[in-house]
C-alpha cells in the first residue's frame, strides 16, 4: 500500500504529523501560520501558504484516515468520519446534517459533485452584498485552477442506473438534465464515496493539499480540538487546543497552545462560527453565527420495475437546474435536482418506518432509486437562514427554523421529484414523510402531496451543505469578513471555508470553497511573505 | 414517589398541554426531559452505564463494555427491538437473542461517537422512557419495558409516529434511527435488503483487505 498510497508514504518518509491521542504533556508550538480545519478551505489555503515559503501547522479536531481504513463499511465510516458519529442535527432535531469531521473534513467523505458557483448567485453576492471582486470573470480563473488541481472534469461514463432514471425522467419531461463534474482520477466507479475512498481515486483535500502542505514542512496535528482563540490587544495571540483521546471524542487532558502571526479559520459553517464565540472574537454588529445557511433536502424514493443497485456506481453523475434559477435568483426557493447513492445503514437512516412494513420497505433496495432536491435559501427576504450558538459546554448548534417560503420550496420539489420518478417508469414513489404511503401513479401522488402536512419531523430533511455563519460583504456592519476573508475587526485573522458564503450558493459547495480559499490564500501569502 | 414527580408532569399531560407551546423551544423540550432525569435518577432508575456488568443469555461476547446504555436501557431496546425490526428477526431463540444482543451493542458503540451533546439528548429521552410516571403519561405503556408485549411496543412506537406532537415524532426517529441503522447495516443482515456488500472484485484487488481476513 505504501507504493501507492500518497499518505502511507509520506508518513514514512517522515511528514510532520502527530496524532493528539499520543501526546502525555502540555506544550507549545509557533508557526508564520495556524490553520484551524483540514477540509477544502484549510487544505487549500495550507498548501498555497507552504510553498510560498510560510511555516504552518495545521488543527484538525478529527483524526486522520487514510485508505487503509477505507472498507467500503458504513457502520465504522459513520462513526469515525462525521460530526458527531453521522447524528449532528440542527437544534429542533428537525433537520439531520452529514459533515465530515476527519482530515481532509467533508472532501475525504463527500460524493465528488464539483460545480463552479453559479453566476446567478456570483451575481446577487455582488449587487446586495458589494461583492463585486467575485464576479463570474474574475472567479474564472480560480476555478479553472482548482480544477486542474482537484482534476475535476465532467464524469465521462455512464452514470449508474440510479443516476440514469434522473435523466430519463427530465428527458420525458422536457426539462434540462447535465453531467455532473467530479473530483476524482482513476475513479473504479464502485459507489463508495461517502464512506471513503478506497481506492484513492477522489482528489479532495486528502490526497491533494494536505499532502501537498506537508511535502512543504507544514506541520498537521490531528485529533486536537481548537478551544479557543486568545487576544493580546487588538490581535490573537495564540490558539488554546485540546488533545482528543484515540476514540476521538474525549479529551485526554493535555492541552497545545500554538502561537503564530496569523491564523486562518477553516473549521466550517458551524465550526467556525463556534470558535469564534467561544473566543469573543470582536463582533460589534452581532453577526457571528447568523445568516447561516444549509440546502435543506427533502427526498422521495422509487420502486423500479428492473435493477437499479443505487449502491453501486458513481453515486452522483447527473442533475437538473431545471427548478433551480428559473423563476430570478429572489424568487421562490428553487432547488438543484440528484440523485443520492443508497446503501443499508444509510437507506435504514433515511426511510423512516418500523416493523413489517420498514423490512418490505427495506428489501425493495436493489431496485430502488431515490431523487433529492438542494434548496436554495438566502437569497429572499422571507429566508434568513439559521443561527448558530454555543451549548453550555461550549460545542456549536445550529437553529434552523423551516420557514413558510421553504415549506413552499420542499413541497414543489415533492411534486417534481415524483413526477420525474414517474415519467421514468417507477412503479411505485414514497415521500420520505412520516405519513406517506406508496403511491402508484403520479396522479395518486400528487394527490397525496396536496394533502400531506408539511411540518418539521414529519417531513424528513437531511443536509450535508453548511454555508454562511461568517459572512462576507464590503459592509462591516452586516458582514465579518471582508472579500478576501480578512476579518473587518482583528488583522491577523482570517476565515477560509463556506462560511464566508452570504447566502448559500445552489450548489454543491467544495468547488465554491477550494477557488474562494485558493483566491484568498495567494493574496496572504504575498501579505505575509512581504511583511 | 409522588414527591418527586415534577410540577409540569403532576398538572398538566403532554398530550393536553398546548401544542404550540410545548414545540416552541427545543428548550422547553429539554427542560422537561432534563427534569426527568434527575427525577428518574432519584428514584432509582438505573444511571450508570452498564458496563459489562450485563450478562444477556446466550450471547456469543460477554466481553462487551457498554459505554452510554444504562442496564434500564438495554432493558428498554430489548422489548422495543422485536417491534422496530420486526420479522428482520430470525424465530429460532439462541439467534434471535445473538441479534438482539448484537444490535444494542452496535446501538451503545454508535452513541459513544455522537458526542456528549446529543448523548444529553438520547439520555432524556431514554430516562422518559424508563421512568414510570412518564413512560405511562408521556408513552402510554403501562407495564415495564421488561413485561411489555411486542404489541404494547408497537403501539407506543405507531403512537408517536402518528401524533401531532413534532417532539414525540423526534423521539420516534430517533428510537427507529438508530436501531434501524444498527440492524440493517451490519454485515449478518444485509441480505433483508438485498444489498451483496462491496464489490467482490474490489475486495480482492485493494490493498486494505489483505491482512484482514
Amino acid at each position: 500500500m505504501s507504493l501507492t498510497d500518497r499518505i502511507a508514504r509520506g508518513l514514512e518518509a517522515g511528514w510532520k504529523v502527530t496524532d493528539g491521542a499520543t501526546l502525555s504533556q502540555n506544550q507549545t508550538h509557533e508557526a508564520d501560520v495556524v490553520i484551524i480545519g483540514t477540509g477544502a478551505g484549510g487544505g487549500t489555503t495550507a498548501e498555497i501558504l507552504a510553498r510560498a515559503g510560510l511555516s504552518v501547522i495545521l488543527v484538525e479536531e478529527g483524526r486522520l484516515y487514510y485508505q487503509k481504513d477505507f472498507k467500503m463499511n458504513e457502520l465504522d465510516a459513520y462513526a469515525s468520519l462525521y460530526q458527531e458519529g453521522m447524528s449532528r442535527v440542527t437544534s429542533d432535531g428537525a433537520i439531520a446534517i452529514l459533515q465530515g469531521r476527519c482530515v481532509g473534513g467533508s472532501t475525504t467523505v463527500n460524493w465528488t459533485s464539483s460545480f463552479r458557483t453559479p453566476e446567478p448567485t456570483l451575481n446577487h453576492w455582488a449587487s446586495r452584498f458589494g461583492l463585486d471582486g467575485l464576479s463570474p470573470e474574475a472567479m474564472r480563473p480560480w476555478f479553472d485552477g482548482r480544477e486542474q488541481r482537484h482534476n475535476i472534469e465532467p464524469w465521462v461514463t455512464d452514470p449508474n442506473v440510479n443516476n440514469d432514471i434522473l435523466r430519463q425522467g427530465c428527458e420525458a419531461l422536457g426539462w434540462s438534465w447535465e453531467v455532473i463534474p467530479r473530483n476524482v482520477k482513476g475513479c473504479w466507479n464502485l459507489g463508495y464515496c461517502g464512506v471513503g475512498c478506497p481506492t484513492n481515486a477522489k482528489q479532495g483535500a486528502l490526497t491533494t493539499t494536505i499532502p501537498g502542505a506537508l511535502d512543504n514542512n507544514a506541520r498537521l496535528f490531528h485529533g486536537l480540538r481548537a478551544d479557543k482563540l486568545v487576544m493580546k490587544q487588538d490581535r490573537i495571540d495564540h490558539l488554546q487546543a485540546s488533545a482528543m483521546a484515540a476514540d476521538g471524542v474525549t479529551p485526554s487532558g493535555i492541552t497545545v497552545t500554538l502561537k503564530a502571526k496569523h491564523f486562518v479559520v477553516a473549521a466550517s459553517a458551524i465550526g467556525s462560527p463556534g470558535l469564534l464565540l467561544r473566543s469573543d472574537i470582536p463582533d460589534p454588529h452581532d453577526r457571528i453565527g447568523k445568516r447561516t445557511f444549509l440546502h435543506p433536502v427533502n427526498a422521495t424514493v422509487a420502486e423500479m420495475p428492473h435493477t437499479v443497485e443505487p449502491y453501486y456506481g458513481a453515486p452522483q453523475s447527473i442533475y437538473s437546474d431545471e427548478f433551480n434559477f428559473s423563476q430570478g435568483v429572489e424568487g421562490p426557493a428553487g432547488f438543484k435536482l440528484e440523485v443520492p447513492p443508497l446503501h443499508p445503514a444509510m437507506s435504514a437512516g433515511v426511510v423512516p418506518g418500523h416493523g413489517k412494513q420498514q423490512v418490505n420497505d427495506l428489501s425493495k433496495l436493489p431496485r430502488m432509486n431515490s431523487v433529492i432536491a438542494l434548496l436554495r435559501d438566502g437569497f429572499h427576504p422571507d429566508s434568513p437562514g439559521g443561527t448558530v450558538s454555543l451549548r453550555d459546554d461550549g460545542s456549536p448548534i445550529l437553529d434552523y427554523p423551516v420557514t413558510d417560503y421553504l415549506w413552499r420550496g420542499l413541497k414543489d420539489a415533492f411534486y417534481k421529484m415524483a413526477e420525474i420518478q414517474f415519467a421514468a417508469g417507477a412503479r411505485k414513489v414514497r415521500l420520505m414523510h412520516l405519513d406517506s404511503p406508496w403511491y402508484s401513479s403520479w396522479a395518486d401522488a400528487k394527490a397525496g402531496i396536496d394533502r400531506l402536512p408539511m411540518e418539521p419531523h414529519r417531513v424528513r430533511l437531511f443536509t450535508a451543505h453548511q454555508m454562511g455563519g461568517c459572512g462576507m460583504g464590503g459592509d462591516p456592519e452586516e458582514s465579518v469578513v471582508n472579500g478576501f476573508g480578512e476579518h473587518h475587526q482583528v488583522p491577523n485573522l482570517s476565515i477560509h471555508d463556506a462560511s464566508i458564503f452570504p447566502t448559500s450558493i445552489g450548489a454543491n459547495p467544495q468547488l465554491s470553497v477550494y477557488a474562494l480559499a485558493a483566491r484568498n490564500s495567494t493574496r496572504l501569502a504575498h501579505r505575509l511573505s512581504s511583511s | 414517589m409522588s414527591d418527586m414527580i415534577p410540577h409540569s408532569v403532576q398538572t398538566e399531560s403532554p398530550t393536553a398541554m398546548d401544542r404550540r407551546s410545548f414545540l416552541r423551544t427545543g428548550l422547553g423540550g429539554a427542560m422537561f426531559l432534563g427534569t426527568v432525569s434527575v427525577t428518574a435518577g432519584l428514584s432509582g432508575c438505573a444511571t450508570a452505564p452498564a458496563g459489562r456488568d450485563y450478562p444477556m443469555p446466550g450471547a456469543m461476547d460477554q466481553s462487551y463494555e457498554f459505554r452510554f446504555l444504562t442496564r434500564d436501557d438495554i432493558i428498554l431496546f430489548e422489548a422495543l427491538l422485536p417491534a422496530i425490526v420486526g420479522p428482520g428477526l430470525t424465530e429460532e431463540p439462541v439467534v434471535r437473542r445473538q441479534q438482539i444482543q448484537s444490535t444494542i451493542e452496535r446501538i451503545d458503540a454508535g452513541i459513544h461517537q455522537f458526542g456528549p451533546a446529543n448523548q444529553k439528548e438520547l439520555r432524556g429521552l431514554f430516562d422518559l422512557l424508563n421512568f414510570g410516571l412518564t413512560r405511562v403519561t408521556v408513552a402510554r405503556v403501562w407495564s415495564s419495558w421488561e413485561n411489555a408485549s411486542t404489541e404494547t411496543a408497537q403501539a407506543f412506537l405507531e403512537r408517536w409516529r402518528t401524533s401531532g406532537i413534532g417532539l414525540f415524532n423526534n423521539g420516534y426517529i430517533a428510537l427507529t434511527k438508530v436501531t434501524n441503522v444498527a440492524f440493517y447495516g451490519h454485515q449478518d443482515h444485509w441480505h433483508l435488503s438485498g444489498y451483496p456488500g462491496p464489490p467482490a472484485f474490489a475486495v480482492d484487488a485493494l490493498p486494505q483487505f489483505k491482512n484482514s481476513a
